[in-house]
């Protein structure tokens, strides 16, 4: 692997121990997947230091205490716990103190502490031909797909890229690794952002990891729009990738993929993801959750419409998760009134799986967590009840933005099957 | 008894255990729970069976860019693999999962070898030459 003069300094501790471990996984990344060398990296998404997870919140601490510093613009992906409210979502103080500690951490090293898995929508905004890590799966297809930067999915690895500013070539950094493998015909006709989760989930569920050209979609995707396209196919499948003609850099409207094999999403298929995450009885769900991916401003004001005059139902929670940038604006703006006169509930830094509700996680017993999961979940993203299912274990219900804030007032779940719009 | 299979490094390092062998794609985020190592996930199986201290011979890992915290708190935990012999290279969240977790990663595409591997066969595993070798009882 050739190695520039300054990697070869970092590897020798020139920029500190902290600096040099941080190279020396690096370059082992690039040895075992045949990286010819490395690039400059201009941003990283990196792992927040998880305070449900023993031993995480350490781990970020300790590379902060060791002189790690980050050398690149940096986000923090999402959190356990809503270091603003945590008492609000009935997490214990040890938990919400444990992960401020992890907040801490990245202030040392220079983190934009983000605790969100749309860092896009708190203004880092990566472009085209910009190599990036990312940790976030949602980060990545999005970096790829929308504004033509170039991520990987990795894991914690992208806090050394941070650190170092270098990664090594390989995977969705080639041009080869960066053209169509399916050709899919999308014959259904999504409207609004969970009908484009769920869109997104059926694409990612039949090419795998592969990278899908998506043809004939009705109009050009809203950024909303590819952001949930892009969540849901990287949910069911490793999507890493996909290709709007016309959209993607540097894909025009001329992309064809001729030759590729054929993959149809009709109408059926949507309704299918929507059906196989309606897991839960009608009545007797406990808990809304709206925003997955965290929300834009612009969601922000959707929600904050739909809610106004309205008022949740007795006996069920309803929240609303973004990232703090997010939150200020939609503060600034007036959208947070609308919302808690309703009686939801607006949460950053975390949401249901990533909090105290998850059971794959295993807190320090110290930590006094129980976690006391909601009954039934309703939800509107396909990435959430994907999750949900997979990691705090209990049945969800799915539906539109718009019916499942009519389902939270009404206290009756509104299948997408009644949408009338 | 052959000598050995020739494997390709992805994390590097030396290990040995008796070989778990599953035919199925396994998602480190989901399929396994982290206290007890046990595999919990519907879809693999292997489901029941407890993968500490086991060299994991599987056919690919099932992408999910968390996966790489889980095999790490499995190490946390104590529950962790003795080592991974893959087919196909894995998710780089994995590989770097596995980075963390000190966990040998070859992987192995010698038709011999997924014909002729059983399961609790004793296995070293040398990630630094890239040898896989079954060990006489």
């Amino acid at each position: 692997m050739q190695l520039s003069d300054r990697d070869k300094a970092l590897l020798d501790g020139a920029e500190g121990e902290a600096a040099r471990q941080a190279m020396d996984a690096l370059v082992q990344l690039g040895q075992a997947y045949d990286a010819p060398d490395m690039v400059d990296i201009g941003y990283a998404h990196v792992h927040a230091g998880m305070a449900l997870y023993k031993g995480d919140v350490e781990l970020i601490e300790g590379i902060a205490q060791g002189g790690g510093r980050m050398s690149v613009p940096v986000s923090t992906n999402i959190a356990n716990a809503d270091m603003g409210d945590w008492q609000g979502i009935g997490a214990p103080d040890s938990l919400g103190l444990l992960q401020k500690r992890a907040e801490a951490a990245h202030r040392a090293m220079g983190s934009g502490t983000s605790f969100t898995c749309t860092p896009y929508w708190a203004g880092h905004w990566p472009t085209w031909n910009m190599h990036i890590a990312s940790i976030e799966s949602g980060v990545t297809v999005f970096a790829n797909s929308v504004l033509g930067a170039r991520s990987n999915r990795d894991g914690f690895f992208a806090v050394y890229a941070g650190m170092t500013g270098r990664y090594p070539r390989f995977g969705l950094h080639l041009d080869d690794n960066r053209r169509p493998t399916h050709r899919v015909h999308v014959s259904a006709r999504p409207r609004g952002t969970a009908d484009f989760t769920a869109l997104g989930y059926a694409v990612g569920q039949a090419v795998g990891s592969g990278t899908p050209l998506l043809m004939g979609l009705a109009k050009r995707p809203s950024l909303d729009e590819l952001d949930a396209m892009g969540v849901g196919m990287a949910t069911s499948g490793g999507v890493a990738m996909f290709v709007v003609p016309g959209v993607t850099p540097p894909f025009g409207t001329d992309e064809a993929g001729a030759g590729l094999p054929e993959v149809e999403i009709a109408e059926p298929a949507l309704r299918a993801v929507f059906d196989g995450f309606s897991t839960g009885e009608a009545e007797g769900f406990d808990l809304v959750h709206l925003g997955c991916p965290h929300a834009s401003f612009e969601e922000m004001k959707d929600y904050a419409r739909l809610l106004t005059g309205r008022r949740i139902a007795t006996g069920i929670e309803c929240w609303i998760t973004t990232n703090r940038a997010v939150h200020q604006m939609a503060r600034d703006a007036g959208l947070l009134a609308p919302i808690r006169a309703a009686g939801a509930r607006v949460v950053t830094d975390t949401c249901p799986i990533s909090c105290h509700f998850a059971c794959t996680c295993s807190p320090d017993p110290s930590l006094g967590v129980t976690p006391a999961p909601p009954k039934t979940i309703l939800v509107d993203s396909a990435k959430q009840a994907h999750y949900v299912r997979d990691m705090i274990h209990c049945p969800t219900l799915f539906t539109t933005s718009e019916l499942a804030v009519e389902s939270a007032v009404t206290g009756r779940f509104h299948p997408r099957s009644l949408r009338n719009d | 008894m052959t000598d050995g299979w020739h494997a390709r490094p992805v994390v590097r390092g030396l290990a040995s255990g008796d070989a778990m062998v599953s035919r199925t794609a396994l998602s480190f985020l989901g399929d396994l729970d982290i206290r007890s190592g046990r595999v919990v996930g519907q879809s693999s199986d292997l489901r029941g069976r407890i993968v500490a201290g086991r060299v994991l011979v599987l056919p690919e890992t099932r992408g999910s860019a968390g996966a790489w915290r889980f095999l790490y708190q499995l190490k946390v935990h104590g529950t962790h693999p003795a080592a991974l012999i893959l087919h196909e290279m894995p998710d780089p969240s994995v590989t770097q999962g596995a980075f963390l977790a000190q966990v040998p990663v070859v992987v192995l595409s010698e038709d011999r070898f997924w014909a002729s591997v059983t399961d609790r066969m004793p296995l070293r595993i040398d990630a630094e030459a890239g040898l896989v070798q079954p060990v006489p009882r």
